[in-house]
Protein backbone atom coordinates (compact mmCIF):
# COMPACT_ATOMS: atom_id res chain seq x y z
CA UNK A 1 0.00 0.00 0.00
CA UNK A 2 2.73 2.30 0.92
CA UNK A 3 4.95 1.44 -1.82
CA UNK A 4 2.74 2.20 -4.21
CA UNK A 5 1.86 5.39 -3.17
CA UNK A 6 5.56 6.41 -3.41
CA UNK A 7 5.43 5.03 -6.95
CA UNK A 8 2.72 7.19 -7.88
CA UNK A 9 4.55 9.77 -6.68
CA UNK A 10 7.24 9.37 -8.12
CA UNK A 11 6.10 8.97 -11.89
CA UNK A 12 3.37 11.97 -11.67
CA UNK A 13 3.08 14.50 -8.66
CA UNK A 14 -0.56 14.91 -8.62
CA UNK A 15 -1.64 19.22 -8.48
CA UNK A 16 -4.34 20.75 -7.05
CA UNK A 17 -5.92 22.36 -10.24
CA UNK A 18 -8.06 24.70 -7.91
CA UNK A 19 -5.25 25.63 -5.58
CA UNK A 20 -3.17 26.80 -8.35
CA UNK A 21 -5.74 28.47 -10.01
CA UNK A 22 -6.16 30.60 -7.26
CA UNK A 23 -2.38 31.01 -6.59
CA UNK A 24 -1.78 31.82 -9.90
CA UNK A 25 -4.31 34.74 -9.79
CA UNK A 26 -2.04 36.06 -6.69
CA UNK A 27 0.84 35.47 -9.25
CA UNK A 28 -0.10 36.96 -11.92
CA UNK A 29 -1.83 40.12 -10.20
CA UNK A 30 2.08 40.62 -8.61
CA UNK A 31 3.23 40.35 -12.23
CA UNK A 32 0.67 43.11 -13.90
CA UNK A 33 2.04 45.51 -10.84
CA UNK A 34 5.27 44.87 -11.98
CA UNK A 35 4.91 45.13 -15.49
CA UNK A 36 3.46 48.62 -14.69
CA UNK A 37 5.88 49.76 -12.58
CA UNK A 38 9.25 48.90 -14.53
CA UNK A 39 8.11 48.53 -18.07
CA UNK A 40 5.48 51.46 -17.79
CA UNK A 41 3.30 49.21 -20.32
CA UNK A 42 -0.42 50.56 -19.60
CA UNK A 43 -2.35 49.43 -17.16
CA UNK A 44 -5.49 47.90 -19.51
CA UNK A 45 -3.27 46.86 -22.09
CA UNK A 46 -1.01 44.76 -19.44
CA UNK A 47 -4.07 43.66 -17.78
CA UNK A 48 -5.50 41.69 -21.24
CA UNK A 49 -1.98 40.20 -21.82
CA UNK A 50 -2.13 38.79 -18.47
CA UNK A 51 -5.08 37.18 -18.82
CA UNK A 52 -4.13 35.49 -21.71
CA UNK A 53 -1.20 34.13 -20.13
CA UNK A 54 -2.98 33.04 -16.91
CA UNK A 55 -5.33 30.74 -19.35
CA UNK A 56 -2.03 29.49 -21.13
CA UNK A 57 -0.59 28.91 -17.80
CA UNK A 58 -3.87 26.97 -17.07
CA UNK A 59 -4.48 25.12 -19.84
CA UNK A 60 -1.10 23.90 -19.09
CA UNK A 61 -1.56 22.66 -15.60
CA UNK A 62 -4.57 20.99 -16.79
CA UNK A 63 -2.68 18.56 -19.46
CA UNK A 64 -0.24 17.92 -16.70
CA UNK A 65 -3.21 17.30 -14.64
CA UNK A 66 -5.35 14.64 -17.30
CA UNK A 67 -2.61 14.22 -20.14
CA UNK A 68 -1.81 9.93 -20.59
CA UNK A 69 1.55 10.44 -19.90
CA UNK A 70 4.06 12.59 -17.76
CA UNK A 71 5.76 15.92 -18.67
CA UNK A 72 6.53 18.40 -16.22
CA UNK A 73 4.05 21.43 -15.62
CA UNK A 74 6.76 24.03 -17.29
CA UNK A 75 7.65 22.04 -20.11
CA UNK A 76 3.04 21.15 -20.55
CA UNK A 77 2.78 25.50 -20.26
CA UNK A 78 5.26 26.40 -22.74
CA UNK A 79 3.93 23.66 -25.46
CA UNK A 80 0.54 25.56 -24.92
CA UNK A 81 2.16 28.93 -25.16
CA UNK A 82 4.01 27.86 -28.35
CA UNK A 83 0.80 26.35 -30.27
CA UNK A 84 -1.44 29.13 -29.16
CA UNK A 85 0.98 31.07 -31.07
CA UNK A 86 1.85 29.30 -34.40
CA UNK A 87 1.40 31.43 -37.12
CA UNK A 88 -1.20 28.35 -38.60
CA UNK A 89 -3.14 28.72 -35.07
CA UNK A 90 -6.56 30.57 -35.53
CA UNK A 91 -6.64 33.93 -33.88
CA UNK A 92 -2.40 32.92 -33.29
CA UNK A 93 -2.09 37.05 -34.44
CA UNK A 94 -4.29 38.03 -31.41
CA UNK A 95 -2.80 35.92 -28.86
CA UNK A 96 0.52 37.22 -29.54
CA UNK A 97 -0.32 40.95 -30.26
CA UNK A 98 -1.88 40.78 -26.47
CA UNK A 99 1.48 38.76 -24.76
CA UNK A 100 4.12 41.78 -26.31
CA UNK A 101 1.91 43.73 -23.90
CA UNK A 102 3.54 41.20 -21.01
CA UNK A 103 7.34 41.53 -20.31
CA UNK A 104 9.06 39.35 -19.35
CA UNK A 105 11.58 40.31 -17.15
CA UNK A 106 8.82 41.76 -14.79
CA UNK A 107 7.35 38.63 -14.49
CA UNK A 108 10.22 37.21 -13.29
CA UNK A 109 11.18 39.62 -10.80
CA UNK A 110 8.23 38.73 -8.14
CA UNK A 111 9.36 34.91 -8.99
CA UNK A 112 13.10 35.50 -7.92
CA UNK A 113 11.36 37.81 -4.86
CA UNK A 114 9.93 34.40 -3.41
CA UNK A 115 12.95 32.54 -4.10
CA UNK A 116 15.39 35.37 -1.57
CA UNK A 117 12.35 34.75 1.02
CA UNK A 118 12.46 31.07 0.29
CA UNK A 119 16.16 30.36 0.67
CA UNK A 120 15.99 27.54 4.06
CA UNK A 121 18.33 27.12 6.71
CA UNK A 122 19.85 24.42 5.44
CA UNK A 123 20.37 25.92 1.82
CA UNK A 124 22.78 28.12 4.08
CA UNK A 125 24.34 25.44 5.71
CA UNK A 126 25.48 23.57 2.65
CA UNK A 127 26.90 26.55 1.36
CA UNK A 128 28.76 27.71 4.45
CA UNK A 129 29.90 23.88 4.74
CA UNK A 130 30.68 23.49 1.33
CA UNK A 131 33.69 26.33 1.48
CA UNK A 132 35.65 28.15 -0.77
CA UNK A 133 36.76 25.18 -2.81
CA UNK A 134 32.90 24.42 -4.04
CA UNK A 135 32.30 27.76 -4.76
CA UNK A 136 34.90 27.82 -7.22
CA UNK A 137 34.21 24.52 -8.77
CA UNK A 138 30.66 25.75 -9.09
CA UNK A 139 31.47 29.07 -11.15
CA UNK A 140 33.59 27.06 -13.29
CA UNK A 141 31.07 24.80 -14.50
CA UNK A 142 28.76 27.14 -14.89
CA UNK A 143 30.67 28.97 -17.41
CA UNK A 144 32.25 25.65 -19.07
CA UNK A 145 28.61 24.74 -19.29
CA UNK A 146 27.74 27.91 -21.18
CA UNK A 147 31.14 28.52 -22.88
CA UNK A 148 30.41 25.21 -24.45
CA UNK A 149 26.93 25.57 -25.14
CA UNK A 150 27.95 29.04 -27.19
CA UNK A 151 30.90 27.17 -29.33
CA UNK A 152 28.75 24.07 -30.31
CA UNK A 153 25.86 26.56 -31.35
CA UNK A 154 28.37 28.73 -33.00
CA UNK A 155 29.93 25.98 -34.35
CA UNK A 156 26.55 24.86 -36.23
CA UNK A 157 25.51 27.91 -37.00
CA UNK A 158 28.43 28.53 -39.04
CA UNK A 159 28.77 25.06 -40.55
CA UNK A 160 24.98 26.29 -41.99
CA UNK A 161 26.19 28.93 -42.82
CA UNK A 162 23.04 30.96 -41.50
CA UNK B 1 -11.79 28.38 -0.80
CA UNK B 2 -9.64 26.90 1.42
CA UNK B 3 -6.53 27.84 -1.29
CA UNK B 4 -8.19 31.59 -1.28
CA UNK B 5 -7.57 31.18 2.56
CA UNK B 6 -4.34 29.82 2.45
CA UNK B 7 -2.82 32.69 0.39
CA UNK B 8 -4.52 35.46 2.40
CA UNK B 9 -3.03 34.07 5.30
CA UNK B 10 0.17 34.82 3.26
CA UNK B 11 -0.40 38.09 2.73
CA UNK B 12 3.37 39.45 4.82
CA UNK B 13 5.07 37.33 1.70
CA UNK B 14 2.72 38.40 -0.80
CA UNK B 15 3.47 42.16 0.26
CA UNK B 16 6.81 41.94 0.71
CA UNK B 17 7.04 40.48 -2.65
CA UNK B 18 5.28 43.76 -3.83
CA UNK B 19 7.42 46.44 -2.31
CA UNK B 20 10.80 44.65 -2.90
CA UNK B 21 9.34 44.34 -6.64
CA UNK B 22 8.35 48.00 -7.20
CA UNK B 23 11.38 48.92 -5.64
CA UNK B 24 13.26 46.74 -7.77
CA UNK B 25 11.74 48.06 -10.81
CA UNK B 26 11.90 51.34 -10.14
CA UNK B 27 15.36 51.15 -9.56
CA UNK B 28 15.44 49.69 -13.49
CA UNK B 29 18.10 48.00 -15.43
CA UNK B 30 21.98 49.48 -14.48
CA UNK B 31 24.99 49.63 -16.71
CA UNK B 32 28.23 49.13 -15.49
CA UNK B 33 30.99 49.02 -17.38
CA UNK B 34 34.49 47.03 -17.20
CA UNK B 35 37.44 46.98 -19.12
CA UNK B 36 36.43 44.30 -21.77
CA UNK B 37 32.61 45.00 -21.45
CA UNK B 38 29.53 46.01 -19.20
CA UNK B 39 27.81 44.23 -16.89
CA UNK B 40 24.38 44.45 -16.51
CA UNK B 41 22.64 44.43 -13.43
CA UNK B 42 18.45 43.40 -13.60
CA UNK B 43 15.61 43.98 -10.85
CA UNK B 44 15.21 40.71 -10.71
CA UNK B 45 18.73 40.52 -9.14
CA UNK B 46 17.60 43.32 -7.07
CA UNK B 47 14.91 41.64 -5.64
CA UNK B 48 16.79 38.31 -5.38
CA UNK B 49 18.95 40.52 -2.81
CA UNK B 50 16.33 42.80 -0.95
CA UNK B 51 14.08 39.32 -0.28
CA UNK B 52 17.31 36.94 0.88
CA UNK B 53 18.18 40.48 2.98
CA UNK B 54 14.59 40.08 4.49
CA UNK B 55 14.91 36.06 5.38
CA UNK B 56 15.27 35.30 9.00
CA UNK B 57 17.44 32.27 7.96
CA UNK B 58 19.90 34.85 5.97
CA UNK B 59 19.51 37.47 8.36
CA UNK B 60 18.57 36.48 11.62
CA UNK B 61 18.55 40.46 13.12
CA UNK B 62 16.05 41.74 10.25
CA UNK B 63 13.96 38.60 10.74
CA UNK B 64 11.14 40.09 12.24
CA UNK B 65 7.92 40.89 9.38
CA UNK B 66 9.26 37.26 7.22
CA UNK B 67 9.21 34.39 9.75
CA UNK B 68 9.83 30.34 9.01
CA UNK B 69 6.58 30.03 8.14
CA UNK B 70 6.63 31.96 5.44
CA UNK B 71 9.87 30.83 3.98
CA UNK B 72 8.32 27.87 3.95
CA UNK B 73 5.12 29.16 2.00
CA UNK B 74 7.61 30.80 -0.39
CA UNK B 75 9.57 27.69 -1.84
CA UNK B 76 6.01 26.38 -4.08
CA UNK B 77 5.36 30.22 -4.70
CA UNK B 78 8.53 29.73 -7.19
CA UNK B 79 7.51 27.20 -8.61
CA UNK B 80 4.16 29.21 -9.32
CA UNK B 81 5.56 32.44 -10.00
CA UNK B 82 7.79 31.00 -12.98
CA UNK B 83 4.78 29.70 -14.72
CA UNK B 84 3.30 32.83 -16.32
CA UNK B 85 7.46 33.44 -17.07
CA UNK B 86 7.32 30.38 -18.97
CA UNK B 87 3.96 30.98 -20.76
CA UNK B 88 5.49 34.38 -21.83
CA UNK B 89 8.46 32.12 -23.41
CA UNK B 90 6.11 30.11 -25.02
CA UNK B 91 4.59 33.05 -26.90
CA UNK B 92 7.48 33.80 -28.34
CA UNK B 93 8.42 30.67 -29.93
CA UNK B 94 5.31 30.29 -31.36
CA UNK B 95 5.91 33.35 -33.86
CA UNK B 96 9.81 32.78 -34.50
CA UNK B 97 9.04 28.64 -35.29
CA UNK B 98 10.89 28.99 -38.69
CA UNK B 99 13.66 30.60 -37.06
CA UNK B 100 13.53 27.93 -34.45
CA UNK B 101 13.36 24.98 -37.81
CA UNK B 102 16.58 26.66 -39.12
CA UNK B 103 18.62 26.94 -36.31
CA UNK B 104 17.47 23.12 -35.05
CA UNK B 105 20.48 21.24 -35.61
CA UNK B 106 22.33 23.84 -33.44
CA UNK B 107 19.62 24.00 -30.67
CA UNK B 108 19.64 20.11 -30.46
CA UNK B 109 23.40 19.45 -30.75
CA UNK B 110 24.59 22.52 -28.17
CA UNK B 111 22.87 20.64 -25.45
CA UNK B 112 26.09 18.43 -25.82
CA UNK B 113 27.82 21.69 -25.27
CA UNK B 114 27.10 20.57 -21.61
CA UNK B 115 29.77 18.19 -21.79
CA UNK B 116 32.56 21.74 -21.65
CA UNK B 117 31.54 21.61 -17.68
CA UNK B 118 33.70 18.40 -17.36
CA UNK B 119 36.94 19.74 -19.81
CA UNK B 120 37.17 22.94 -17.60
CA UNK B 121 35.95 22.18 -14.27
CA UNK B 122 36.43 18.55 -13.52
CA UNK B 123 40.53 18.45 -14.23
CA UNK B 124 41.03 21.31 -11.87
CA UNK B 125 38.79 19.77 -9.01
CA UNK B 126 40.51 16.69 -8.96
CA UNK B 127 44.24 17.77 -9.60
CA UNK B 128 44.11 21.89 -8.83
CA UNK B 129 41.83 21.47 -5.75
CA UNK B 130 42.33 17.62 -5.03
CA UNK B 131 38.50 16.71 -4.28
CA UNK B 132 37.79 13.43 -3.87
CA UNK B 133 34.87 11.80 -5.28
CA UNK B 134 32.68 15.02 -4.45
CA UNK B 135 34.21 16.04 -7.91
CA UNK B 136 32.22 13.41 -9.26
CA UNK B 137 28.65 14.53 -8.28
CA UNK B 138 30.16 18.74 -8.81
CA UNK B 139 31.28 18.57 -12.02
CA UNK B 140 29.29 16.21 -14.10
CA UNK B 141 26.32 18.71 -15.01
CA UNK B 142 24.82 22.30 -14.28
CA UNK B 143 23.11 20.73 -10.93
CA UNK B 144 19.85 21.65 -11.51
CA UNK B 145 16.86 19.29 -9.91
CA UNK B 146 16.88 16.12 -12.87
CA UNK B 147 20.76 15.94 -12.52
CA UNK B 148 20.02 16.29 -8.52
CA UNK B 149 17.96 12.95 -9.00
CA UNK B 150 20.33 11.33 -11.46
CA UNK B 151 23.14 11.08 -8.27
CA UNK B 152 20.26 10.46 -5.83
CA UNK B 153 19.12 7.66 -7.67
CA UNK B 154 22.86 6.37 -8.11
CA UNK B 155 24.39 7.32 -5.32
CA UNK B 156 21.69 8.95 -2.71
CA UNK B 157 22.46 12.25 -1.75
CA UNK B 158 24.21 11.62 1.39
CA UNK B 159 27.17 9.95 -0.43
CA UNK B 160 30.47 12.22 -1.67
CA UNK B 161 28.98 12.61 -4.93
CA UNK B 162 25.56 13.84 -3.44
CA UNK B 163 27.66 16.29 -1.53
CA UNK B 164 29.32 17.79 -4.57
CA UNK B 165 26.01 17.90 -6.54
CA UNK B 166 24.17 19.28 -3.73
CA UNK B 167 27.24 21.57 -2.76
CA UNK B 168 26.61 23.28 -6.87
CA UNK B 169 23.29 22.68 -6.71
CA UNK B 170 22.95 25.15 -3.48
CA UNK B 171 25.38 27.64 -4.49
CA UNK B 172 23.41 27.83 -8.13
CA UNK B 173 20.07 28.70 -6.28
CA UNK B 174 22.00 31.56 -4.26
CA UNK B 175 24.36 32.78 -6.83
CA UNK B 176 23.13 31.81 -10.26
CA UNK B 177 21.52 34.58 -11.46
CA UNK B 178 24.00 36.86 -11.09
CA UNK B 179 26.47 34.00 -12.78
CA UNK B 180 24.30 33.66 -15.63
CA UNK B 181 24.15 37.74 -16.26
CA UNK B 182 27.58 38.39 -15.99
CA UNK B 183 28.30 36.00 -18.57
CA UNK B 184 25.84 36.66 -20.74
CA UNK B 185 26.83 40.34 -20.13
CA UNK B 186 30.73 39.52 -21.11
CA UNK B 187 30.13 37.20 -23.87
CA UNK B 188 27.94 39.59 -26.13
CA UNK B 189 29.98 42.40 -25.17
CA UNK B 190 33.14 40.57 -26.52
CA UNK B 191 31.41 40.55 -30.05
CA UNK B 192 33.31 37.60 -31.08
CA UNK B 193 29.87 35.03 -30.95
CA UNK B 194 26.37 35.11 -32.90
CA UNK B 195 24.19 36.45 -30.28
CA UNK B 196 21.68 33.76 -31.47
CA UNK B 197 24.34 31.02 -29.90
CA UNK B 198 24.12 32.88 -26.90
CA UNK B 199 20.67 33.12 -26.48
CA UNK B 200 20.62 29.02 -26.75
CA UNK B 201 23.20 28.76 -24.19
CA UNK B 202 20.59 30.73 -21.91
CA UNK B 203 18.62 27.86 -22.28
CA UNK B 204 20.64 25.34 -20.64
CA UNK B 205 19.80 26.17 -16.75
CA UNK B 206 16.63 27.13 -14.42
CA UNK B 207 14.00 29.66 -15.49
CA UNK B 208 15.41 32.03 -12.89
CA UNK B 209 19.00 31.52 -14.76
CA UNK B 210 17.07 31.55 -18.34
CA UNK B 211 15.59 35.35 -17.22
CA UNK B 212 18.89 36.95 -16.00
CA UNK B 213 20.44 35.12 -19.17
CA UNK B 214 18.34 36.81 -21.64
CA UNK B 215 17.61 40.33 -19.66
CA UNK B 216 21.40 40.91 -19.99
CA UNK B 217 21.38 39.17 -23.37
CA UNK B 218 18.33 41.37 -24.62
CA UNK B 219 19.79 44.56 -23.06
CA UNK B 220 22.99 44.65 -24.98
CA UNK B 221 21.31 43.27 -28.34
CA UNK B 222 17.81 45.09 -28.20
CA UNK B 223 17.36 44.73 -31.90
CA UNK B 224 17.68 40.92 -31.86
CA UNK B 225 14.86 40.62 -28.87
CA UNK B 226 12.22 38.78 -30.46
CA UNK B 227 15.09 36.01 -31.67
CA UNK B 228 17.17 36.16 -28.60
CA UNK B 229 13.15 34.89 -26.56
CA UNK B 230 12.74 32.41 -28.94
CA UNK B 231 15.91 30.66 -28.93
CA UNK B 232 16.25 30.96 -25.61
CA UNK B 233 12.77 29.58 -24.27
CA UNK B 234 13.15 27.01 -27.06
CA UNK B 235 16.36 25.89 -25.80
CA UNK B 236 15.25 25.26 -22.37
CA UNK B 237 12.40 23.48 -23.34
CA UNK B 238 15.02 21.06 -24.89
CA UNK B 239 16.94 20.92 -21.79
CA UNK B 240 13.90 18.99 -20.18
CA UNK B 241 14.12 16.68 -22.45
CA UNK B 242 17.27 15.88 -23.29
CA UNK B 243 19.44 17.31 -20.35
CA UNK B 244 18.71 14.15 -17.58
CA UNK B 245 19.43 11.73 -20.79
CA UNK B 246 22.69 13.46 -21.59
CA UNK B 247 23.75 13.66 -17.95
CA UNK B 248 22.58 10.08 -17.44
CA UNK B 249 24.02 8.54 -20.59
CA UNK B 250 26.88 10.67 -21.39
CA UNK B 251 28.57 13.37 -18.67
CA UNK B 252 27.92 10.74 -15.27
CA UNK B 253 29.55 7.82 -17.52
CA UNK B 254 32.34 9.73 -18.91
CA UNK B 255 33.05 11.23 -15.58
CA UNK B 256 33.28 8.44 -13.46
CA UNK B 257 35.37 6.93 -16.17
CA UNK B 258 37.56 9.81 -15.79
CA UNK B 259 37.82 9.85 -12.34
CA UNK B 260 38.70 6.15 -11.96
CA UNK B 261 41.80 6.25 -14.28
CA UNK B 262 43.25 9.09 -12.38
CA UNK B 263 42.08 10.30 -9.28
CA UNK B 264 40.53 6.58 -8.29
CA UNK B 265 43.63 5.25 -8.33
CA UNK B 266 45.57 8.09 -6.39
CA UNK B 267 42.31 7.09 -3.77
CA UNK B 268 42.80 3.77 -4.21
CA UNK B 269 46.98 3.63 -3.34
CA UNK B 270 46.21 6.03 -0.40
CA UNK B 271 43.80 3.44 1.12
CA UNK B 272 46.67 0.62 0.13
CA UNK B 273 49.37 2.61 2.20
CA UNK B 274 47.09 3.27 5.19
CA UNK B 275 46.57 -0.46 5.34
CA UNK B 276 50.33 -1.47 5.42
Amino acid sequence: MANSAVAKQNTRPQINLVDHAVTLVIVCLVGLIMNTVGPAIPLADGFVGMIVIYLISMVGLILTRFSPFYLPSVAWISLVGIVATLPWTPGSEWIVEQAKSVNFLALATPALAYAGFAIAKKEIEVAKHSGWKLVIIACLVFFGTYAGSVLVAEGILRLQGI
Amino acid sequence: MNALRGQMELWKLHLAVIIIGVIAELIGIRKIPLGIGAILLLPLLYAFVMAALMNPNVMPKFGKFIREKEVKAASPLIVVAIMPFIAKFGTTIGPAIETIIEAGPALLLQELGNLGTIVLAFPLAVWGLKMGREAIGATFSIAREPNLAIIADRYTLKSPEGTGVMGVYVIGTLFGTFIFAILASLFASSELFDPRALAMACGIGSGSMMAACTGALTEAVPAMKDEILALAGASNLLTYATGLYAGLFIALPVVEKLYNATAGKRDHAAAQNKEA
